[in-house]
């Protein structure tokens, strides 16, 4: 028991950083991954259009996050969609592939937003369907999700900083499962 | 006759009772050591793991400015949060290690990336058996754990083909309570956020030596 609270102590030190449960989340720095994998991609810059909740999901979907034993979590700019969106644009920037006056236009429609800090088990689960249009013309259009399960603790203090933090890490995954898939690839190939 | 589920069993009742007993006594415990850990418990940082000095590496005679990016991982998930509040120390070690002309997180202009990750893993009471500590000290004894960090470095040069380049490394942070004792030659820090960003200086430095020793560098 004392081993498993000390062991949590470095762990909720880089989990969290914070003593509040209560928090707001903002795009952060691009990922060495997949910035990796786009300037080996030979893909034309693109730019990035309208994100916003897809039609008939619940509103609530794009501004709020259940599921974290009573804690929240909100997007630090109002909306999921446009969470989604800053990280796609930090990570064509850092790769040189974001050009406001491309022809090619990324957009995007949040599909699923969701997390469980259950005992036992962790959840989340975040999709969007993604489209790209070049000159007016879709040449693109797919519905990517990123899922991620985790052991998760009994106690509070540690299970909902980490429930957090996967839930924020779906955001670059997704975007990072977008960059890999071969149909992407060919919309923006040069 | 009653039924076999309503039979009263004090035996039964006694370990029901024992069982509730010692799981709230157990959380009371733990409630305890959380809630007082950051006034007794130890950190550590394992002693075998030095920094390198910049003045050690092998500076390149014309270096090349680079783009740096940066993330910290808890067990191989991006941290955001850990990520933000060490960039600023992670940037600055990177410009003052001389290997570079400039550093910036926009892509540089010759199209040499740095990114440097580091990676923090729980250890095991079987992490020696499985090689972590290799290197390292270990004997962790009492009412003290290991939190195993990997660094990885990997260098992409600007020239058109050039192969990257892949450094690594590995550290420990070691926290104790009350009589815990740590390994033999540890060194300890006055804060959790010391041991933090003094394994992670430690870190870096070591395999940006081992990157300056390359002969495809830069």
């Amino acid at each position: 028991m004392i081993r498993l609270a000390l062991r949590s102590v470095p762990l909720v030190f880089a989990l969290a950083i914070t003593g509040c449960a209560n928090i707001k989340l903002d795009a952060t720095g691009a990922t060495p991954a997949t910035v990796e994998k786009l300037r080996a991609a030979n893909l034309a810059p693109a730019q990035v259009g309208s994100f916003k909740l897809a039609a008939g999901k619940d509103p609530a979907m794009d501004t709020t996050l259940s599921g974290l034993r009573g804690s929240t979590l909100a997007p630090g700019k109002g909306s999921w969609s446009q969470f989604l969106k800053d990280t796609l644009v930090a990570e064509l920037t850092a790769s040189g592939l974001f050009n406001p006056a491309s022809t090619s236009i990324i957009e995007g429609q949040l599909t699923d937003s969701k997390v469980d800090a259950a005992i036992g088990t962790g959840t989340s689960r975040l999709a969007a369907r993604f489209t790209i249009t070049n000159g007016g013309r879709v040449v693109y259009e797919k519905e990517v999700a990123a899922e991620a399960s985790w052991e998760s603790s009994f106690l509070g203090a540690v299970a909902i900083p980490t429930a957090m933090n996967q839930y924020g890490a779906l955001y670059k995954t997704l975007v990072a499962k977008l960059v890999d898939d071969p149909d992407f690839r060919r919309a923006l190939a040069k | 006759m009653p039924c076999r589920g309503l039979e009263w069993n004090p035996r039964l009742h006694r370990e029901k009772f024992m069982t509730r007993f010692v799981g709230a006594l157990r959380s009371l415990l733990l409630a305890a050591v959380m809630s007082f850990l950051g006034g007794c418990a130890a950190f550590y940082v394992d002693g075998n793991a030095p920094e390198v000095p910049s003045a050690q590496y092998k500076k390149p005679a014309s270096p090349a400015g680079v783009q740096l990016l940066w993330e910290f991982q808890t067990r191989g998930v991006a941290n955001a949060r850990a990520t933000e509040l060490l960039k600023a120390r992670v940037s600055e070690q990177i410009v003052a290690s001389g290997l570079f002309s400039s550093v910036s997180d926009l892509p540089d202009a010759g199209g040499a990336l740095l990114s440097v990750t580091v990676n923090n893993v729980p250890l095991s009471d079987d992490a020696a058996g499985k090689g972590f500590i290799a290197g390292l000290t270990f004997g962790i004894a009492g009412q003290t754990v290991g939190d195993g960090y990997e660094g990885t470095l990997r260098y992409t040069p600007g020239r058109s083909g050039a192969p990257t380049l892949q450094r690594s490394g590995k550290h420990v942070i070691y926290t104790s309570l009350g009589s815990g004792s740590p390994p033999p030659g540890s060194l300890k820090m006055p804060s959790v956020a010391e041991a933090v960003t003094t394994m992670l200086r430690q870190l870096i430095s070591r395999t940006l030596n081992d990157l300056s020793l390359e002969a495809a560098f830069p």
